[in-house]
């Protein structure tokens, strides 16, 4: 099985918990992105809903369970073929909720640019977006190399 | 009560044959936050599309604001868009007959 292991800065990681934390607390009973469900059955809606939101809930855990006890020791976080895929949608589920409560000021260009002056940006914004950085690295970085075993190759 | 659950995906043959029938849509929109890499593998993953049809219509998204992944019949078109919305994209259904 291939795994690959990211030794992390715990001095700046660990300061961004916060924000990773309470993203993740917000998503336990509302999603990421509000399915548009038009012209389903309103039990197909719930059932849907729901399913959406247990499959959420169980990829946030996941991502939030890489910044453990021995993460704070080490700064070691590790991903492999059976965390992969839930790690990288944890990381756009959080990305998102992380963009709607605490970078709305900033507009889709400048984020998706990355070109932000983080002496500009007031602490909380600051943390909240190097947040949004980390968990964009994460993904990117998981991509890169376990790509094959999240597409079954 | 009615599952919500996906059926499974189709073979790739049997996908582009139902492409080809038209009627239900599949569109994925735009949005600020995913990456590029992150659009194309999921499109890969869930749609079963090659690199370079991956890469095209996560283009179309990014330049155009959304671009229709699929269509076929409801049934396959809501699995799909289902599918999609679990990975956080925002997928929508659209018809003919809405427009």
């Amino acid at each position: 099985m291939k795994r690959i292991e990211v030794r992390l800065s715990v001095e700046v990681v660990e300061p961004l918990l916060g924000v990773i934390e309470a993203a993740a607390e917000s998503l336990v009973d509302k999603l990421a992105v509000s399915p548009t469900l038009t012209g389903l059955e309103p039990d197909l809606c719930d059932a849907w809903m729901a399913e959406l939101q247990a499959a959420q809930a169980k990829e946030v855990r996941e991502l939030t369970g890489i910044f453990d006890a021995n993460f704070r020791k080490t700064g070691l976080v590790a991903f492999d073929e059976s965390n992969a895929e839930p790690i990288i949608r944890a990381c756009t589920a959080m990305r998102l909720r992380i963009r709607e409560a605490f970078l709305d000021r900033h507009s889709d260009e400048t984020l998706e640019s990355g070109d932000v002056e983080l002496d500009d940006l007031a602490p909380g914004d600051r943390r909240a977006f190097m947040a949004y950085l980390l968990l964009a690295t994460i993904q990117d970085l998981v991509i890169q190399h376990l790509e094959s075993s999240i597409l079954g190759e | 009560m009615a599952d919500a659950r996906p059926q499974a995906v189709p073979e790739q043959s049997e996908r582009e044959q139902v492409a080809l029938a038209g009627g239900w849509h599949v569109v994925v929109l735009n949005d600020p936050v995913n990456l590029m890499s992150y659009v194309v593998l999921v499109f890969r993953k869930v749609l079963g599309f090659d690199e370079t049809k991956a890469r095209k219509h996560m283009l179309e998204v990014h330049e155009l604001g959304r671009s229709v992944v699929w269509s076929g019949d409801r049934e396959k078109a809501e699995a799909y868009a289902f599918t999609l919305q679990q990975w956080h994209l925002t997928a929508v259904l659209e018809n003919d007959e809405a427009h």
